[in-house]
Order: structure tokens, then sequence, then C-alpha cells
């Protein structure tokens, strides 16, 4: 261990009660020695000699042992007061006023007078004037110098107490200040490490969010993203938009491009004339207000345009319109964000004609068919047999379920294209209900059935498609007869509910496991129960079933106990708003 | 392909349907209508063209013909001042394309949808001819 380090482990500042005992041991020793070496400081009395070492080393031994700064510091002064006795019986022990070690008075004395309080002047004075008037006392004055040198002795020590006390009082004042300052600084420099670290944390996660928006920008080729200012001045053009107008981010930016560039003008005329039928002649700010007017009012906006290209080409889009904010919430500028539906929009022509063309080539030999069958059977002058009746029915039968299937796939295929052609009147529901009752009764007697009929003497009117809610409570019978097994009961009942209206059809057939009730609405769903039974069908009935109902604004609730039966209840508003789609007309269907 | 009828009648009649065995039915129902049928074609363009050539009271056309479908023959029969009066019975497999077209309220004085009955064929073609009973 180096000097260095043994040095840098004493406590300069503020040192133990050993510490500053530590010279006063080692000028003991040394006057020791000196006295103990032949022709050296003689002792002129041994025991009070012995008695001054015995008390140095006590007061070492107390300087070492008590825990002086747990205890009261200011008690501390007992070892360098019992250090300075000691002096004054080693002077007595060593030629008494004639001793050379008067000088050993010093070290206690600075120690007790430079210790924190004016009492400590008291006590160093009073200490010296003691060891110093001692050899006095003992051995009488031997000539008047003694005499003037033990009282004027002490009174310097006296001043020079004053002055000790006095030095350290400002030394600790100034250490404390210097301490408290080092702390101060200490605090601000573990301060500006803690910012300087949160610096550095904060850079690199904005450097990962930066990498990370960069590469979601990147990765976003399929929608344009178009920033503007709030006049519509593009100043944000990402890969997206590059790959869906032809131009790049520099030349729109530079060229100091407006959106309504990419826009057709008949499409912002058309939706300016919607907005407000002022608008005959637009400028370009008001154009502009044809793309952003609803953000403006406060609302995302979430419309069809189309975008047209530098080089005419055109490109269907739905565009999302919503503000671009500032760090204070302050609207500086809109994002439009567009997908092409080019391809989707095609989707739905082909879907559309898909349907159109199965309309037509499933319908057109069905007409065939069907027309050609009653020529068979009106034939007046060939009249058929019993049994060629029977045939011929048979035939008809199965064409007319092809009809219906043919019929019931198209009509899924308008629902799901939100094209749903309704007829609304005023319905009144009794003659629905026992219309779809009758027209079951011959298929519930051949099954062996019995077909309950339950409608209120009062009409119950609602709003709605005859043809339609007709076709609901067909399917519902006519799923309820195929599910019921010979010698149960199908009830088709009506009754008022509050402002609703409950047809409700209930069988007592196989029921429908309950897992699978969630499911029942699903296209071409079948239940378990159906297919163990081999019950016909295509699983269509009731999305149908479903899809009618609620473009009236009612519901289908099912409840069935599998082995038990089946209930199915259409709930309608007696009150329906007004149509959903425009009706259409219609047109008569053959027998 | 022309299947001409020569059964005289006073009320004349056109017949267009690309589908031969729907033309027949057709053709089967007008002739229980006991009207003459001047022409049993395939396609848009002869039906317009028989309906020009004659003094035709009715004609009774399908929509999706190739070529010219029905919708066309019947925009321009009624774009002709010698046609214009001729009436016409609009047949269709979908009633979306009747929808679509607006055939029912512009340019068609009726129509029926199919798969049809012949015998309803026969009534529609009588009522708009105003022919009565058949004897």
């Amino acid at each position: 261990m180096t000097i260095d380090r043994w040095l840098s482990r004493i406590p300069i500042d503020s040192p133990s009660a050993f510490m500053k005992q530590v010279p006063t041991i080692l000028g003991f020793g040394i006057a020791a020695i000196i006295a103990a070496v032949p022709n050296g400081v003689p002792i002129t009395n041994g025991a009070v000699f012995v008695a001054g070492i015995a008390l140095v080393t006590v007061a070492s031994i107390l300087s070492f042992v008590v825990p002086w700064r747990r205890l009261h510091p200011e008690w501390v002064v007992v070892v360098p007061t019992l250090s300075l006795l000691a002096v004054g019986l080693l002077r007595l022990g060593t030629g008494s006023s004639a001793s050379p070690f008067v000088v050993l008075t010093l070290l206690p004395f600075v120690w007790i007078a430079s210790e924190a309080g004016r009492i400590n002047i008291l006590i160093a004075a009073l200490t010296t004037f003691v060891v110093l008037l001692a050899p006095l006392f003992v051995d009488g004055a031997r000539n008047g110098g003694d005499v003037v040198r033990a009282f004027f002795s002490p009174v310097i020590y006296l001043i020079v107490a004053v002055v000790v006390n006095e030095i350290a009082h400002r030394m600790r004042i100034q250490l404390a200040a210097a301490h408290e300052s080092n702390e101060k600084q200490d605090a601000l420099l573990a301060q500006a490490v803690s910012a300087q670290n949160e610096l550095v944390l904060n850079e690199a996660r904005l450097k990962t969010a930066n990498r990370l928006i960069q590469s979601i920008w990147n990765a976003v080729t399929e929608q344009s993203v178009i920033g503007t200012d709030l006049d519509g001045l593009i100043d944000v053009w990402n890969p997206g938009a590059e790959k869906m107008l032809g131009l790049t981010e520099k030349q729109v930016v530079d060229g100091k491009h407006h959106i309504i560039d990419f826009h057709l003008t008949s499409e912002i005329e058309q939706r300016l004339q919607d907005m407000d039928a002022r608008f005959t002649t637009v400028s370009s700010v008001d154009e502009f207000s044809a793309l952003v007017d609803t953000v403006r009012a406060g609302s995302a906006d979430v419309r069809d345009w189309t975008y047209l290209r530098p080089d005419g080409k055109r490109v269907a889009v739905q565009v999302a319109a919503t503000p671009r904010l500032d760090e204070n919430g302050h609207r500086v500028g809109f994002i439009f964000v567009a997908t092409d539906m080019t391809e989707a929009r095609e989707f739905a022509r082909l879907k559309d004609e898909f349907v159109g063309l199965i309309s037509h080539e499933l319908r057109t030999p069905l007409s065939s068919i069907l027309g050609y069958l009653e020529l068979m059977r009106d034939d007046e002058d060939a009249p058929l047999s019993e049994e060629q009746q029977q045939y011929l029915g048979v035939a008809e039968r199965n064409a007319h379920r092809l009809l219906r299937l043919v019929g019931d796939l198209l009509f899924t295929a308008q629902v799901e294209s939100g094209r749903f052609p309704l007829d609304i009147k005023d319905v009144e529901l009794g003659g629905v209900v026992s219309a779809s009752a009758e027209s079951a009764r011959p298929v519930a007697a051949n099954a062996g059935v019995t077909l309950v009929s339950d409608v209120p003497e009062s009409p119950l009117v609602v709003r709605g498609d005859t043809v339609r809610l007709g076709q609901a409570v067909d399917n519902l019978v006519s799923n309820a007869l195929k599910f019921t097994p010979s010698g149960g009961t199908v009830t088709v009942s009506l009754r008022p509910d509050g402002e609703q209206a409950v047809i409700a059809v209930t069988d007592t057939g196989i029921g429908i496991p309950a897992v699978e009730l969630s499911q029942l609405s699903q296209r071409f769903f079948r239940a378990s129960t159906a297919t163990r039974n081999a019950v016909p069908g295509v699983g269509l009935g009731l999305t149908i079933t479903k899809a009618i109902v609620t473009a009236h604004g009612g519901r289908l609730d099912i409840a069935s106990d599998e082995g038990v039966g089946t209930s199915i209840s259409i709930v309608l508003p007696v009150e329906t708003p007004q149509p959903v789609t425009a009706a259409i007309p219609r047109a008569e269907m053959a027998p | 392909m022309s299947d001409p009828v020569a059964v005289p009648r006073s009320k004349r009649v056109v017949i267009a349907d690309d589908d031969d065995d729907i033309r027949g039915l057709m053709t089967i129902a007008a002739n229980r209508a006991g009207v003459e049928i001047v022409a049993a074609v395939d396609n848009g363009k002869a039906a317009l063209d028989a309906v020009r050539a004659g003094d035709i009271d009715l004609a009774v056309l399908d929509i999706s013909m190739p070529g010219m479908n029905g919708v066309e023959v019947a925009e321009a029969i009624r774009a002709d001042d010698l046609t214009r009066s001729t009436l016409i019975l609009m047949v269709s497999a979908s009633v979306q394309l009747l929808t679509d077209h607006g055939v029912v309220a512009d340019r068609s004085d009726s129509f029926i949808v199919k798969p049809f009955s012949p015998r309803l064929l026969s009534t529609r073609i009588r009522e708009m001819l105003e022919l009565g009973e058949p004897a």
C-alpha cells in the first residue's frame, strides 16, 4: 500500500480522537526516550513522571476505545485535557519549571482550543494555567522571573487559545460551506449524468421509432398516403402514392402539386353540388372543400373517388381523409390514405355478371321444361293417362324445386351484394301466416304431420314486403314439416307483443343440437340432425329468412331441444322505418 | 334463323328469343292467343327488321340476345315514328335485368319473367291486343 493511499485514508478534515491524540503520544514517546537515555533529561520525580506517562496512556486508550462521535462529541475534549494534565505531571517529574517538555503543552492545548465552542478557550487556558503554575506551587518560585513567567505564559496561552478557537471556528464554517458546495456539485453532477443518460436513451428510442416509422412508410406500397397543408398543397407523398400515381415525392413536392390535381373535376363538382346547391362555379379553394368538408367539421371521411394520373389513366380508389395535427393538437393539414379499388370493383362487377349469367342460363332451360310440361298437361287433343299425369307431376315438382333453389341462390347473392329489393307496403300478417299454412297443408297431410294455424281475428299490420315475408314464413313452415316425423305437430302462430308482431313456427321434430344453434343462419349450414336423418335441403332457407327479417328491422329467435322440437320466431316491429331499399316492380311469376 | 308461321290473323306479332325451345314455346302460346306470327327470330336485329318491315301490333322480345338485345330493339322501335305504336312485351329470366334497364317504366308496355306459363303468356298477349277470349 502506498503512502498516498495511506494518507488518503486519513480523514484530515474530521480526524478521529485517536488521530488527534497521535502527535501527543509521539511527543510523550520521544520524551520518555530522552529521559531514559544516559545524560538525557534527568527524571527528578519518578512517581510523578510515571503518573504523567500513565495518564497520557489512559487518555490515549480513551481516545481509541470511546465512540466519541456517537456520544456527545463535545466530551472528546476530555482526552486533550487529560493529556495536558499528563504534560504537567511529566514536567514535574523531569525538573519542574526547568523541564524541556513544557513544549508538549502545545499539542493538547491546540486540540482543546480548536474544538468547537467558546468554553474550550476557557478549558484550554485554565488547564494550561494549572500545568504552568504547578511547579510554582510544588517547588516554589526560584526567582521573580518564574512568577512572572508562570502568570504571563497562561495569559499568552489564553490569547492563543482565543485565536486558535476563532481560526478553527472559521475553518469549520468554511469547511462546512465547502462540504455543502461539494454536495451540491455532486448532486448537480449526478443530475447532469442522469439527464445525459436519459438523453442518450431518448435519442436511441427516437432513432428506433424513426426507423420503425420509416420501415412502415416504405412498406405501404399498396396504399397511397398523401399529406397536405390546410389549403391542399402536397408535402407528404409515400412510395404507395408514387406507385399509384406515377410521380416521385420530389416531383410532387418540388412541383408544388395540389391534391385536386389528381382528382376528376367532374367528381369534385358533383360532390360540391351534393354538398350545397349554391356551388355552380368552383374555385381552387372551393374544390378542396369537396375533399375535406367533412374532416373540417370534425369527422373522418371515407369516400369513393377516382384518381387521375399524369398519364391520363384513372384509378378507382377509396379515400380516408383525416386531419393532420401538430404537437399541440392543432390542425395543420390533412392526410389522405387511398386504397386502389380497381380489383374490388371489377370483382363485384364480375360477381354481378355471374349472378346474371346464372339467372339466365338456369332459368332458361327450366322455362322450357316447365312450359312444355304445361303444354303436355293442357293438350286437349291427347289427354294424358292418370299414370302419365302422375309422372308429369313428379317432373314438375322437381323442376319447381330446382327453380326455387336457383331463386334462393340468386336471392342470397343479392343480399350479399347489398341489392335487396323490397316492395314496402302495409302487410296484414294474419293473411300472410294463413296463406303459408294453407299452402303447406297438402305437404303436412302427406307427411302425416298435424299443421295448426293460430292467427288472431284482429288484423296485425306491419310495413313490409308481402311476398318476402310470405317467403320467410314459408321457409320456416317448410323446414318444420321436413324435420317433424309422422304423427308430430307443427304450429304456426301470430300474436302481438307490445310494439312487435311475433310469428312463431313450433314443431315437435328432431330438434337441433344446442352447439349448432348459432350457426343455423350461415349459408349452406345444415344441422347434424338434418344430415343424420337425411332431410333434404341445401342450407339456404334460414339464411334467406334471416336476411328478409333483418331487412324489415326485425329479428329471428331460435330455440330448440334435440329430440323434443324447435321453435323459431320472426319478431317484427309494428312500425317499421321507411323502405330499406328502393322497391322494384313486381313481375308476374309462373305458378 | 327464323320460323315464320303462316297463320293469317288480324293481329300481327313478332317473337324474338335466342333459345330455340323458348321461342317455340312463345310461338305456341301466341298461336293459342289467335294472332298472326309474322316472324319468330333468334336475334334483335332480325326482330327489328321484321317490325320495320310490316305493320306489327306486338313484339315479344327477350332481353338477353346476342348482338342487339331486347332493350335496344325496344328503343329503336320507340324511336321510329313508323313503329312507335307497336306494343312491346318484354321477357327476361332476370328481374334484376328488367329493373336495371328501366324497361318496365320506359321501354315496354308489359313484361313477363321466365319461367313463364304458356297459358299466362297467351292470356297476356290477348289482353294486350284486346282480343278477348279465344274462339
